[in-house]
Order: structure tokens, then C-alpha cells, then sequence
């Protein structure tokens, strides 16, 4: 869902930027001095497993497909405000290097899918992990992924570009992404799973685990 | 870094590795599939794919390297990409923890 250069209007483009730089700052402040030296190698290896895993286009027939964004894995894994700058710093490189999404839009697509997507999917993951924390995981990435692509529709409904279509492009995006976020919520769910069974103590405290303690 | 962290870490980035010898396989599949996104619907059904225009096209654009192959340059796209996306978030993680 990485929006390209010439897709947004400026004003729209520039609100999201705005809007990233001051998320992002508060994330910083708000993880400065909580995180120790060793886990700074969990978030080089989590930033770098999910640029590794964006790399993987899903080849479904037919051709609408989709990769694995993340979001609410890392989330999840190093907490909402660690896992923001992890999804931003992928999100950043993919602009700069690879030329993945647009630079002028880089706001908005850090938006999308390293806020959004972060804390939505952290949010449905703390109201659902009392319950069963697997299909919290699940829930989380399906539908993180989800509200991340509305917000990119929304964004890109706004912009001459699409011809202010709003309805056509959250139709297309939200219903597109709501299937493909099954294959989203799937990875997360497994992948934490993994995490869980081989080194619970790299995690966040979670609802249930504070529970047991 | 204890014995414990290190052996996890050097288990970590062997999963990094097999995601990297990954991607050309995907990549590959996804030409087959004709892989298009979502985005890629909308922008086609409002008449906004023309629209797009590369400001940047990056060092590596479309995770391909300038005169390699397509397999080859997706694989050292990865490999790159992965390796810096790394050192970054881990220095990211070390200016936050001080």
C-alpha cells in the first residue's frame, strides 16, 4: 500500500507528514531511557525481518495481492511506541534507497502503515489478548493492516489524482485489504507464536502474562 | 550481549538470511501472477496511474541493481536492504537506550 509520488494533493501530503513527525516524536520521547542496550539488537532484527518480509509479494492468481506490512507484529513485539519507529525506519529506507513509495508522500505512508497500522493494531491486540493471545495476534494484524490501507484510501480520496473519489477507493482498498489481511493476521499469529514458545521474556508484558505473574 | 542474546541474535539473522534468498523466488512469482496491490486497482479504476511520477528513484530502484540481473540484483537488493534496515533500527535502538 505504498503510495507513490504524484498520488496525493500537497496540503494532504503535507497534514501527514505533520502528523507523523509529531506521533513519531512523542514515540521517541516516550521510549527514551525505558529501552535498555540489550534490547536494541531485538529492533534491529525486528526492522530488519520486516523489510525482509515487505520483499515478499504474496503470488496469488489473479493477480490482487498483497505482502506482509507488519505493523501490528512489531507492535506487539517491542511495545506500540518502539514498534512506530521500527515500522518508520523500514518504511524510510524503502523510500530512499529503493525508491518504494514516494518521498514528497513519505509522511503519509509512514502514516499509514507505521502509526496506523502500529497502534491499531496494538490497541486490538491488548482488548483481545485477555481472551486468547494467538487470535489476538491474528485479529491485530488482519485487521491493522486493514485500517491502515483506509487510511491511505482516505488519504488518496482527497487527492485530485484519484478525482476525489473517495467512495471508489476506500471500496477498493478497504474490501481488498480486508481479505488480503488474512494472510496478515495469519503470519502475525504464527510468527508470535514462534516468539512466545522460544523467548517469552523478549516481550512487552502482556495482559495475560502480567496475569500469571 | 550474554551467551544466551548471542545465540538468539545469530539465530535471527539466519532467518534474515533465508527471507533474502526468498525474495528473487517471489519476486519471480509475483511477474507470473501479475502481482498488482489494491492501490494499484483504485489508482486504475480513478484514472490516477498516470499520475504517478518518480522523484526519487533511489540507488536501487525497484529493489534491482543497475545491470544485474533480475534474480541477482532482487537478491542483492535484498541482501542490502536487509543489512542496513539492521544497522539503522539497531542504532536507533542504541541513541534511545543511553
Amino acid at each position: 500500500m505504498h503510495i507513490l509520488d504524484g498520488f496525493l494533493d500537497l496540503a494532504v501530503a503535507a497534514v501527514c507528514a505533520l502528523a507523523s513527525a509529531a506521533v513519531l516524536a512523542y514515540a521517541a520521547r516516550r521510549v527514551d531511557g525505558e529501552l535498555s542496550d540489550a534490547r536494541a539488537p531485538l529492533l534491529g532484527l525486528v526492522a530488519a525481518g520486516i523489510f525482509a518480509a515487505q520483499m515478499l509479494d504474496w503470488p496469488i492468481v489473479g493477480g490482487t495481492s498483497a505482502h506482509f506490512v507488519g505493523g501490528a507484529f512489531a507492535a506487539i513485539l517491542l511495545g506500540p511506541h518502539l514498534g512506530a519507529l521500527c515500522v518508520a525506519t523500514v518504511v524510510t529506507v524503502q523510500a530512499l534507497v529503493f525508491g518504494d513509495g514516494g518521498v514528497v508522500v513519505l509522511g503519509a505512508n509512514v502514516f499509514n502503515m507505521a502509526i496506523v497500522e502500529v497502534y491499531v493494531g496494538y490497541a486490538i491486540y491488548r482488548a483481545l489478548a485477555g481472551h486468547h493471545e494467538i487470535a489476538a495476534a491474528f485479529t491485530a494484524g488482519w485487521l491493522g493492516i486493514t485500517a491502515g490501507a483506509l487510511s491511505a484510501a482516505v488519504q488518496l480520496g482527497l487527492s485530485s489524482a484519484f478525482a476525489y473519489e473517495l467512495g471508489t477507493v476506500v471500496l477498493i482498498m478497504g474490501a481488498g485489504h480486508l481479505a488480503l489481511g488474512l494472510i496478515e493476521g495469519a503470519i502475525t499469529a504464527v510468527v508470535y507464536r514462534a516468539v512466545v514458545d522460544a523467548r517469552p521474556d523478549v516481550l512487552p508484558a502482556s495482559p495475560l502474562r502480567e496475569v500469571k505473574a | 550481549m550474554s551467551a544466551l542474546d548471542r545465540s538468539w541474535f545469530l539465530k535471527g539473522l539466519a532467518i534474515l538470511l533465508v527471507l533474502t534468498l526468498l525474495a528473487p523466488v517471489f519476486g519471480w512469482a509475483a511477474g507470473q501472477v501479475g502481482y498488482a496491490e489494491p492501490l494499484d486497482n483504485a489508482a486504475e479504476a480513478t484514472g490516477a496511474t498516470d499520475a504517478a511520477e518518480t522523484i526519487n528513484p533511489g540507488l536501487m530502484p525497484d529493489y534491482g541493481v543497475p545491470g544485474l540481473g533480475s534474480a541477482s540484483g532482487t537478491l542483492l537488493a535484498a541482501l542490502i536492504g536487509t543489512g542496513l534496515t539492521l544497522v539503522l533500527a539497531t542504532g536507533m535502538g542504541r541513541v534511545l537506550a543511553d
